[in-house]
């Protein structure tokens, strides 16, 4: 099976291809093609992390551009961590696939979204299964683009083109610095491929200036792929796209590809303390940035979308701190719980249409599978005990904390105290009380729609126990096998006892506003409004970029606009004008006299005879 | 299994036939004359594809090279007989011939974009054909002089075709184009008489072997300093900088660009633009190339204000094919970047930009036509939400425009990803300024195509036709070309080792 692992992204290829062909003719039937052949994805990658349990890691390679002596290649690998990867991809792109058969339904452009839906997981696990850099880089554009066409997939409306003109920007802007950083190692190292890389940096044949630029670099490529700060604003207006799309592109894979790039390069960040460093700050300040602004969020899948965004920045500072175990485990589950979320909470917006919190309420009754399977999800993601984010949570902060990032540590807590509170509002409002103007007819989603569901919910849940202190460390020890990285099996127990307490005080606290209200839920805006304002307005990030970065590229075309016009034009027209003074002194010497014409004749022919003199005929 | 002593003249000159033929038919014929002007596309590009498809199996390109005697000069003959002499020869090597190729497919696929020209056609065609004629002969030809004849021959059927069937401001763009086109031949005349005179010859191979030996130097009529060298290597970079344009020498293309007929553009912005990076890389790099290594930095900024220069200004057109013309500028700043890099990667760079650009020129301006004949307009602000009335054109020149950005898996981001591999080896920090363009051209395509496709429909517009079987063909071609480039970057890459090989030679490793 391993060897011929490289069909896996074949197959929603596939998809794409045929549903560009013949979707228009096959109509909502084209789900049936798209469901089949990620589930057939899903299945080959499932025997392929079976058989990669059980024997070494796989590379095959051909040559793909020939430069000169240089041979660049292209092929696939089959490690630990992307044999992983390939099912959590295969398995969240077939739930959403099958679920958007309910959600899409009714749709115009119902094919061309399943064609979409298509592209983009072939992209998906064509970026998993690349063994080298380069390759790396190409099916991260494309994801990008599977990102780009589907955040606009409704393009008349203009928040969507817009949201799609900016996220496709705003991860270019990180991806040059991906380009630009593997360019770099490239010409250390002579290659692409991550072994030679890796060997290089325990050779110690790369400087280690040169090691900490391109490691970051490169880093700034995961940073607007993964919504980090500074390049996550793309990420919450992306939720533009229809909610699977948000569920599978901008919860689960695609912007968790920033988090997957670091940990495939580990080796190379390991090798530099500043890179680590800056990963782990920039990771830790984003977790709790983002969560800040989830907290008073009025929209469902914004507040899911920074907790995305904080979620991510959790998993970049378990890796900064040398927790690759505890990055890529929490990478797992939170594609399962924040997928899970995703979609109940498209299944609520499908019942309810809207996406306003303040409009929803009281629909626990109303759609009996999906409230239970988003407090399950919920639970999940607040690190409550026995759910799967508490085990990967927890081994983060355990990493954080052995690592010595004491500062960094304490506001992944905060952050996770945030995350507790804003999930409950949201679960409090949109579940609980009584129930609002928007839901009168609602009802519980198709079958289609709420199977997805059940299986996340499951996952969400059990996920966990593949990796945790009481059980066994299964997953830990299998990702870190044969290298000198290792679990933390020995991890003080006060931290769980933090992580667990701090979780249930948000949950509490959300109660007591949102669940109870004997507790004001205006005491934020109300006390601080200043706050508040700063808060709900994303602490004006968007404006501040309008104001510096758009205008400043307006100015500089503005600038060259005039020296287009004058200056280049100018130059043409003084040298037209020049030519036709020249060609009028001309015409006033044609004036019809000899004498005139001898003595031009004269002059010239001693001009002449000065030059030949002069050079000898030739200059 | 080719007949190697016409082979060459053959494709050169197939279009001739139908020029003739077109001579024959009433001018009110329009279908036939349509007819016609495309059928005469068609031999060539079978004798290209075949020569390409032999090469690619082995066979030794060399050996098609043609010659005959022509002109002799004074009465050198009795001394030595190659002195003085012009003769017919044509020759390729795997430049040339990609080249070639680029050339036949962008002239069928303009024929077919020739069926939205509305008058006149049999002359239309006849140009089009004879500057067909004169693309082919400037990749063939083995001398200067031949060079520089077939190089005119393309100068003047451009200069009618946009005149005659451009846009409202055609005059004025093509005496724009005549005049720095002009001027641009005239010093390129300059430097082939210089050369022609000192040496003897104007045949490439022989004068690259005369500049590689010091004993022939030696023989040579007149010897040529090293300042001379200078000189003329930067009257070539101003004759081809005319061409490709660098900056600041690009105002007339911008006028061609917008006024001349959509077809005419994609073999100018496709094919004639090239010209300038093809004479550059054959002659520049070919003949001088030790001062050209010292001229590398120079070439490279150069490369980097075209890049930005273009970029930003695209950013701010409101004419989409203004757009397009700020945007072909930009490019052609990548090939300036490769052959400042100079090394293997980075020429492979600006050869890979020099077709793959071809390709995305072609094919976004085939669009523009498609888009023209429906809306009659190709201002952004009055265009919107057209993916609406036309999907598939909207699907397309989003796909043009990917290309255009550098998308892994099309050919644009394995020439710019390559050039730019270049550079950052050489001159790190020009490369790292340079960069900004990447993100740039995101930005200014984006804006320009989702303003046209994306976003609230305007109205008069709710009802137009999609694109047509017809256009839809050639547009499929060339997205398909594409995309086997990016995907399959070896088969242009392989065709082009040999000449990469023997540049890397001149330059001395």
């Amino acid at each position: 099976m391993m060897e011929n692992a490289w069909i896996i992204p074949l197959f929603p290829l596939f998809s794409f291809l045929i549903l560009l062909a013949v979707g228009k003719r096959l109509k909502e039937n084209s789900a049936y093609i798209g469901i089949l052949l990620t589930f057939i994805s899903f299945v080959y990658s499932v025997m392929v992390l079976f058989e990669r349990l059980n024997a070494p890691t796989l590379k095959a390679e051909q040559v793909w551009l020939t430069i000169g002596t240089m041979e660049l290649t292209a092929g696939f690998e089959v490690n630990p961590l992307n044999s992983l990867m390939l099912v959590v991809v295969s398995l969240v792109s077939f739930l959403v696939h099958m679920y958007s058969k309910g959600y899409m339904h009714g749709d115009e452009r119902f094919p061309i979204f399943y064609a979409y839906l298509g592209l983009f997981t072939f992209a998906m696990l064509g970026l998993v299964i690349s063994p080298n850099l380069l390759q790396t880089y190409i099916f991260w554009e494309l994801v990008g683009l599977g990102s780009f066409l589907l955040i606009g997939f409704y393009f008349y409306k203009e928040e969507a083109k817009a949201a799609a003109k900016k996220a496709f920007i705003m991860t270019r802007i990180g991806d040059v610095g991906l380009l630009i950083g593997m360019i770099l190692l490239f010409w250390e190292v002579k290659s692409f491929e991550y072994a030679d890389i890796f060997a290089a940096v325990q050779a110690g044949t790369v400087s280690e200036t040169m090691i900490t630029l391109s490691a970051i670099l490169i880093f700034v490529g995961a940073v607007g792929k993964s919504g980090q700060f500074p390049l996550h604003t793309w990420l919450p207006d992306a939720m533009e796209g229809p909610t699977p799309v948000s569920a599978l592109i901008h919860a689960a894979t695609m912007v968790a590809a920033g988090v997957y790039l670091v940990a495939t390069l580990f080796p190379l960040y390991e090798a530099s303390h500043i890179a680590m460093l800056t990963v782990a700050i920039v990771g830790g300040f984003t977790a709790i940035f983002a969560a800040s602004i989830g907290l008073v969020q009025t929209d469902i899948k914004r507040v899911l979308a920074y907790s995305t965004v904080s979620q991510l920045g959790y998993m970049m500072l378990a890796l900064g701190s040398a927790g690759y175990v505890a990055g890529v485990f929490h990478l797992m589950t939170h594609a399962f719980f924040k997928a899970l979320l995703f979609l109940a909470a498209g299944s609520v917006i499908h019942a309810v249409h809207t996406q306003d919190i303040e409009k929803m309420g009281g629909i626990w009754k109303k759609m009996p599978l999906t409230a239970p399977l988003f407090l399950i999800g919920t639970l999940a993601i607040s690190g409550v005990p026995l759910f799967s984010g508490f085990f990967s949570k927890e081994e983060i902060l355990v990493a954080a904390w052995t690592r010595g990032n004491t500062v960094l540590f304490w506001l992944a807590v905060v952050a996770a105290f945030f995350t507790a509170f804003y999930m409950f509002r949201l679960f409090f409002l949109v579940f609980t009380g009584e129930a609002r103007s928007e839901v009168k007819d609602a009802h519980e989603s198709p079958f289609v729609m709420t199977l997805p569901m059940l299986v996340l919910g499951g996952l969400a849940v059990f996920a966990g126990y593949v990796n945790t202190p009481w059980f066994g460390t299964f997953l830990g020890d299998w990702l870190t096998e044969g290298t000198d990285m290792h679990v933390h099996h020995e991890a003080p127990s006060w931290i769980m006892i933090v992580a667990t307490v701090v979780s249930l005080l948000g949950i509490f606290l959300a109660w007591l506003m949102y669940g109870k209200k004997s507790l004001s839920r205006d005491w934020l805006s109300s006390r601080m409004p200043i706050s508040y304002h700063v808060l709900f307005n994303k602490y004006y990030i968007d404006e501040f970029y309008q104001l510096t970065v758009v205008y400043a590229a307006k100015a500089v075309s503005m600038l060259f606009k005039y020296i287009d016009r004058f200056i280049v034009e100018g130059a043409a027209n003084a040298v037209a004008a020049l030519t036709q003074g020249i060609g009028k002194a001309g015409a006033r010497l044609q004036n019809g006299q000899v004498q005139m014409y001898g003595a031009v004749t004269i002059i010239g022919l001693a001009a002449l005879v000065v030059i030949l003199a002069l050079t000898g005929g030739y200059l | 299994m080719m007949d190697q002593t016409y082979f060459l003249s053959l494709l050169v000159f197939s279009p001739l036939l139908g020029i003739i033929a077109l001579a024959f038919v009433p001018k009110e014929q329009e279908q036939m004359i349509k007819l016609i002007g495309f059928l005469a596309t068609l031999p060539s590009l079978f004798f290209a594809l075949l020569a390409f498809v032999q090469y690619l199996s082995g066979y030794d390109i060399n050996s098609l090279a043609e010659k005959r005697n022509w002109i002799h000069f004074g009465k050198f003959a009795f001394l030595n007989k190659n002195t003085f002499t012009v003769d017919y020869e044509l020759g390729i090597d795997g430049f040339a011939l990609v080249m070639i190729v680029l050339t036949t497919i962008l002239a069928t696929l303009a024929a077919v974009a020739s069926i939205h020209i509305k008058k006149e056609w049999k002359g239309y065609f006849m140009l089009f054909l004879l500057l067909e004629i004169g693309m082919l002969g400037v990749f063939a030809a083995e001398n200067l002089v031949l060079f520089f004849i077939f190089f005119e021959i393309t100068l003047i059927p451009m200069f009618f075709l946009i005149g005659k069937w451009g846009y409202f401001e055609k005059e004025k763009a093509a005496y724009s184009y005549l005049i720095y086109n002009g001027i641009g031949s005239a010093i390129l005349l300059l430097v082939i008489l210089i050369l022609f005179a000192r040496t003897g010859t104007s045949n490439v191979a022989l004068l690259k072997e005369i500049f590689n030996d010091p004993a022939a130097q030696a023989q040579m009529m007149a010897p040529i300093s090293e300042d001379l060298r200078y000189g003329l290597l930067i009257a070539l970079l101003v004759a081809f900088g005319v061409k490709l344009p660098i900056v600041p020498l690009h105002s007339w293309m911008l006028r061609v660009h917008v006024q001349a007929p959509p077809s005419i553009v994609m073999l100018h912005s496709g094919v004639l633009l090239k010209i300038g990076a093809f004479g550059l890389i054959r002659f520049g790099l070919g003949l001088f190339p030790e001062e050209f290594r010292d001229l590398a930095t120079f070439i490279a900024i150069l490369g980097v204000i075209n890049l930005l220069y273009g970029a930003f200004l695209a950013f701010i057109q409101n004419d989409f094919k203004m757009v397009l013309a700020y945007s072909s500028i930009s490019h052609m700043g990548i090939v300036l970047i490769g052959l400042g890099a100079l090394n293997e990667a980075g020429i492979q760079g600006a050869i890979f930009q020099v077709v793959s650009h071809g390709l995305i020129s072609a094919l976004l301006f085939f669009l523009v036509g498609v888009l023209y004949e429906r809306v009659n307009t190709t201002m952004i602000d009055k265009l919107g939400g057209l993916a609406k009335a036309m999907p598939l054109t909207a699907g397309f020149l989003l796909a043009g425009a990917m290309a255009s950005l550098g998308l892994p898996g099309m050919s644009g981001f394995v020439s710019e990803f390559t050039a730019f591999l270049g550079l950052f080896a050489a001159k790190p920090l020009i490369a790292a300024i340079g960069a900004l363009g990447i993100i740039m051209t995101a930005v200014y395509l984006l804006r320009a195509v989702l303003t046209v496709t994306y976003g609230n429909a305007n109205r008069d517009y709710a009802g137009v036709m999609d694109i047509r079987l017809v256009e839809a063909i050639p547009v499929l071609l060339l997205v398909a070309l594409i995309v086997l480039i990016g995907v399959y970057p070896n088969i242009l890459a392989e065709p082009l080792q040999a000449t990469l090989e023997m540049i890397m030679n001149g330059l001395g490793g």
